[in-house]
C-alpha cells in the first residue's frame, strides 16, 4: 500500500511538471467574486484577474525604486491604443487602436467599442463612474468616434488625472457585441452577465471560474501587446484562495504554489531568512497606515488632545509589532525651520514619542488629569492592528488616558466610519493615482466616508481643489508644501507607515512589478 | 413489509410536524441578521471611491431599502418558491452555492464520523471491559487529548507533519489537486463520483486529500463517542442478561458483541447524531485550514461581511439536515431495538 502509494505520487509528479513549469500558481488569501470590476463589491482579486482579461486604452510604465520594479504614475504607455496624443490647451485627448487589436472571438477592437465601453463606465450604477470623476470624465458625450480605429476624449477643464484614469482598472475595453446581444431592458449595461462571462481582448481567457474558491484562465496566443515581442509569458494561471495565512506560506514554500502577496509578517521573515524562496519587498507607496482621531466629537475636537497623542504614541515599538519593521516609517523626521520637507504625500511627520511634551499639550487642552476613550480596528486587520493597540494603550495610561479596546467585524467598522461614530481608530487609505491633491482632496475633505477624522478646514479645501488643476509643477509644490503643514499643524490624524507589499515567489519567477491596485499583473510574469 | 411502511408513514408524519419549527427557524434567522450591528451595503461599498450613490445601489439591490416586514414577506415568498436569495460575495444564487458545496462538507464530516466511531467505538469496549486498568486510563488520556486540542491546531498539527515535514500527504488546499480534473458531477461526493466514473487514480487522488481534514475533525469527536460507549458498556457489561449469558457458557466476544454492546449502543446511536449535526457546522475551522469549499466557511465568510442571504440559507439548510438527522437516529433506533417506535 505504502510502496504503491509512494510510486503514484512519484508517477503523478512527472506528469505533472512538464505542466507546472508552464503554469503559475498564486494562492491568496481573498477570493475573486466577480469577473467583471465595475460591480459593486468587487474585490482586490477580481481587479488582477480582469486586467489579465481585459485590455485599458493605456497602461501604466514601470520604474525602478531602490532597486524593486514598481508602476510609474508618470510615464503612460498605450495597451489598445497604438498611440495618444493629448491637445496643447489639454482638453483633447486622441487615441488611435492599434489595427491587429482582435477579442477573443476574434473580431477586431473597433472605435465603437472603445466608446460603448467608456460609455458604460460613466453611465451605469458602476464602481468606475465614481473613479472617472476624479478625472473630469463624467458623461457619454465626452466619447467621441472619429474612424473605426480612432476615439476622442474631451474634457471640460485640463486634468492631469484624466489620462492616468484611464489606466485604472475601471475603464476596460469590453466586446460592445458580444456584450449588447446579452443586455436585457432592465440591464442596459450587461452587468448581470459580464459579472460570469468575459468579452474582452485581453492576455488570458478564462477557462473555470468558481467565486470564492479558483479561477484558471489559459494564455490567449493571439495577445499581442504588452512586450512587443511576445505573447504572455505563463501558458496558465491558477488564482486559487486559500484561507489560512500558514498552509499559504507552506505550500510556497514546499514550491507547489509559486506566488503570493500576503502571508503573515512573521512568516515572510522566517522565509527570507531561509533563503530559498524569493523575497520582493516594495514599500506600499500609494497607501498610508494611520491612527485617526474624530475631529468633530470631544475630546478630540481639540487640537491639543490630538498632539497629545500624537506625542505619547510609542512608534518604534509598534512599528515592529505590527509589521516586524517591514515597510516605510512615517514618523521620527525632523524638518528644518519646522517645514515640511516636501509637497509630496505622505511624507514623515516630524513626531516622536515624548511624555513630557504629550502631558504640556494635554495641560494646554484642559484635561492634565486625562480622559476615557475607545481605540477600534477591524478584525480583517486584527493581526497587525491587535498588537499596535495593546501598546497604544498602555503608553497613552501613562499620561493618564484610559482606552478600550474595541475589535469590530468588519461591517461594523465599516458602517461606523461611514456615519462618522467612531472616535479614535487605525485604518489604512490607498489611492491609485497617488498625487498630493488627490490624497487631500479624498482623505481630508467633505463630508463623505473617506474623511476618516471628519475634519473641515477651509484653507485646505481651497489648496487642494485649486491644486488639483495646477498645471505648473513649482506652484503644484508649493501647494503640496501648504498642505502637509496644515496636516502637521491640525494633525487631525497621525501617519504611522506605509507597509510593506511583501511578494513571496519561487526563484525561477521573474517580472514581478508593484501595482497601483496592490495586486499582481500575471502579464508582467514569466519563469526563467 | 408492513412495519417497514408504518415505519415510513410515520417518519414522514414525523416530519411534517417539524415544519413549524424550520418556519420558526426562518423568521427568527431573519430577524437577527436585521439587528445584528453593521450595514452590508456600506462594507460591499467598501472599494476605493464607493461613494453614497454606490452604497445605495448595493442597499437597492439587496432589498434593504425597503422596510423591514416588506423584506421579510418577499424572502418567505421567495423560500417559497425554491429561491434563498443571491450572496453578494459569490455573486451567485445561495441555492447554487448550497448545492455545490454541501456535498463537500457532507463527504468529509460522513468520513471523520466514521473514523471517529470506528476508533472510538472499540475504544469505549476495552475501556469497559477492564474499568480503572491502565487501559481505561490510555483511554482516557487519548480522549482529552483529543478533546482539548481545538480541531485547528491539530489541523495545522497534521499538515506540518505529513505535508511540510515529511511530505507524504499532498498540498492541503481543497477536495483534489488543483492541477487534476474532475469527475462528471453525479452525486457531488467526489469519492462515488471517481467511482461511477472509473478513475481509481482520480478516487486515490481524492481520497489522499480527505484524510488529513477527515482526522482533525475525528480526533476532536473521538472522546465523546468513547465516553459514551463506555458508560453503556458498564451498565450493560453489570446487567443480569450478561450475567445469565456468561453462566450458561457462551464464548465471551458473543456475551460482549450481541448481548452487551446491542444493548449499549443506542446511547452512541443519540450521541452520533448529535455529533454528526454539530459537527456538519462547527467544522469551519478545519474548512477554513484546509481550504474545503464546505458551507461552514462559506456561512462564516457571509456572517463576516453582513451578507445576509447565505447566512440565512445556511441556517436554513442546518436545521434541515438537523431534523433528518434527528429522524434518522429514531429509526436507527427501531433497527437496534425492535421494541422503539418512533412516534
Amino acid at each position: 500500500m505504502v510502496v504503491a502509494s509512494i510510486a503514484l505520487s512519484v508517477a503523478a509528479g512527472s506528469v505533472q511538471a512538464q505542466t507546472r513549469s508552464e503554469t503559475l500558481r498564486y494562492v491568496t488569501g481573498a477570493s475573486v467574486n466577480t469577473l467583471d470590476p465595475n460591480i459593486p463589491g468587487s474585490t482586490r482579486e477580481a481587479f488582477a484577474v480582469s486586467l489579465s482579461t481585459y485590455d485599458r486604452l493605456v497602461s501604466f510604465g514601470r520604474k525602478q525604486l531602490n532597486g524593486k520594479w514598481v508602476f510609474d504614475l508618470g510615464k503612460i504607455t498605450g495597451e489598445l491604443a497604438e498611440s495618444y496624443e493629448v491637445s496643447p490647451d489639454g482638453l483633447k485627448m486622441t487615441f488611435r487602436l492599434r489595427k491587429d487589436a482582435k477579442f477573443q472571438d476574434g473580431t477586431p477592437v473597433t472605435a465603437e467599442d472603445v466608446k460603448w465601453s467608456l460609455d458604460r463606465v460613466v453611465t451605469a450604477p458602476v464602481l468606475g463612474k465614481a473613479q472617472l470623476l476624479t478625472g473630469s470624465m463624467t458623461s457619454a458625450d465626452q466619447f467621441k468616434v472619429i474612424d473605426p480605429l480612432t476615439i476622442e476624449v474631451t474634457l471640460p477643464k485640463p486634468d492631469k488625472l484624466a489620462l492616468p484614469n484611464l489606466a485604472t482598472v475601471y475603464p476596460i475595453i469590453f466586446n460592445s457585441k458580444v456584450a449588447k446581444a446579452h443586455a436585457t431592458a432592465d440591464d442596459p449595461w450587461a452587468l448581470a452577465w459580464l459579472k460570469e462571462n468575459t468579452a474582452g481582448s485581453g492576455a488570458y481567457k478564462i477557462e473555470s471560474f468558481k467565486p470564492g474558491e479558483q479561477v484558471i484562465m489559459a494564455r490567449n496566443e493571439a495577445w499581442t501587446r504588452g512586450t512587443p515581442d511576445k505573447s504572455a509569458s505563463f501558458k496558465r494561471i491558477i488564482v486559487q484562495s486559500v484561507p489560512e495565512p500558514a498552509t499559504r506560506a507552506n505550500l510556497v514554500e514546499r514550491g507547489d504554489a509559486d506566488l503570493v502577496i500576503d502571508l503573515q509578517a512573521s512568516d515572510v521573515q522566517s522565509l527570507e531568512a531561509k533563503g530559498k524562496l524569493k523575497v520582493i519587498s516594495t514599500p506600499q507607496y500609494n497607501a498610508v497606515t494611520f491612527i485617526s482621531m474624530n475631529n468633530q466629537i470631544p475630546p478630540f475636537d481639540n487640537v491639543n488632545v490630538r498632539r497629545a497623542v500624537a506625542f505619547a504614541l510609542p512608534y518604534d515599538d509598534m512599528f515592529k509589532a505590527a509589521l516586524f519593521g517591514r515597510g516605510s516609517p512615517l514618523f521620527g523626521a525632523t524638518w528644518a525651520d519646522g517645514k515640511p520637507s516636501s509637497g509630496a504625500y505622505p511624507i514623515p511627520q516630524p513626531v516622536k514619542l515624548d511624555l513630557e511634551k504629550a502631558k504640556e499639550y494635554l495641560k494646554a487642552a484642559g484635561m492634565s488629569d486625562g480622559f476615557s476613550t475607545t481605540f477600534s480596528f477591524n478584525v480583517g486587520q486584527a493581526s497587525t492592528a491587535e498588537p499596535m493597540a495593546a501598546l497604544v494603550k498602555e503608553s497613552l495610561a501613562k499620561i493618564g488616558i484610559k482606552v478600550d479596546i474595541q475589535k469590530l467585524p468588519d461591517a461594523q467598522m465599516s458602517t461606523q466610519i461611514n456615519e462618522k461614530k467612531l472616535p479614535f481608530f487605525t485604518e489604512g487609505i490607498v489611492a491609485w493615482l497617488p498625487s498630493t491633491d488627490y490624497f487631500y482632496r479624498n482623505f481630508y475633505t467633505g463630508n463623505q466616508r473617506w474623511n476618516y477624522s471628519s475634519i473641515n478646514n477651509p484653507e485646505l479645501v481651497e489648496i487642494a481643489q485649486k491644486a488639483r488643476f495646477e498645471p505648473d509643477a513649482a506652484k503644484y509644490e508649493e501647494d503640496g508644501i501648504k498642505l502637509n503643514a496644515i496636516h502637521f499643524t491640525e494633525i487631525p490624524q497621525i501617519p504611522l507607515w506605509q507597509p510593506s507589499q511583501d511578494a513571496v515567489m519561487a526563484s525561477s519567477v521573474e517580472g514581478y512589478t508593484y501595482q497601483f491596485h496592490r495586486q499582481v499583473d500575471y502579464r508582467d510574469l514569466n519563469r526563467k | 413489509m408492513a412495519a417497514l411502511g408504518a415505519t415510513v408513514i410515520r417518519a414522514g408524519r414525523r416530519f411534517l410536524s417539524s415544519l413549524p419549527a424550520l418556519f420558526g427557524v426562518l423568521v427568527f434567522t431573519f430577524l437577527l441578521m436585521r439587528v445584528l450591528p453593521g450595514d452590508p451595503a456600506v462594507f460591499f461599498a467598501s472599494g476605493p471611491n464607493a461613494g453614497k450613490e454606490e452604497i445605495e445601489v448595493i442597499r437597492k439591490q439587496m432589498g434593504l431599502n425597503k422596510p423591514v416586514p416588506e423584506q421579510l414577506m418577499l424572502y418567505l415568498y421567495d423560500v417559497g418558491s425554491g429561491n434563498l436569495g443571491r450572496s453578494m460575495m459569490t455573486g451567485q444564487l445561495v441555492t447554487k452555492d448550497l448545492r455545490e458545496r454541501l456535498p463537500a462538507s457532507l463527504e468529509l464530516t460522513f468520513t471523520a464520523l466514521l473514523i471517529a466511531l470506528v476508533s472510538a467505538v472499540p475504544l469505549g469496549v476495552l475501556a469497559a471491559l477492564r474499568p480503572g486498568s491502565i487501559i481505561d486510563h490510555g483511554v482516557r488520556f487519548v480522549c482529552a487529548l483529543g478533546v482539548c486540542v481545538p480541531t485547528f491546531v491539530s489541523g495545522l498539527l497534521l499538515i506540518y507533519v505529513f505535508y511540510y515535514l515529511l511530505g507524504l500527504a499532498p498540498d492541503p488546499t481543497g477536495r483534489i489537486d488543483i492541477f487534476a480534473s474532475l469527475p462528471p458531477r453525479r452525486t457531488g461526493f467526489l469519492l462515488f463520483d471517481f467511482l461511477l466514473a472509473g478513475d481509481f487514480d482520480g478516487w486515490w487522488a481524492a481520497f489522499r486529500q480527505l484524510i488529513l481534514p477527515a482526522l482533525s475533525m475525528a480526533l476532536f469527536v473521538v472522546a465523546p463517542l468513547a465516553r459514551i460507549t463506555r458508560a453503556s458498556m458498564l451498565v450493560s457489561l453489570g446487567s443480569d442478561f450478561v450475567r445469565t449469558a456468561r453462566s450458561v457458557g457462551l464464548p465471551w466476544w458473543r456475551v460482549v458483541v450481541t448481548y452487551a454492546l446491542r444493548n449499549a449502543i443506542l446511547p452512541v446511536i443519540t450521541i452520533a447524531g448529535i455529533v454528526f449535526s454539530t459537527m456538519l457546522g462547527a467544522n469551519v475551522l478545519v474548512e477554513k485550514v484546509f481550504s474545503w469549499p464546505g458551507v461552514a466557511s462559506y456561512a462564516l465568510d457571509a456572517l463576516l461581511s453582513s451578507d445576509y442571504a447565505p447566512v440565512q440559507g445556511f441556517v436554513l439548510l442546518m436545521a434541515t439536515v438537523f431534523v433528518i438527522v434527528n429522524l434518522l437516529v429514531d429509526i436507527l433506533y427501531g433497527i437496534a431495538d425492535p421494541r422503539v417506535t418512533i412516534g
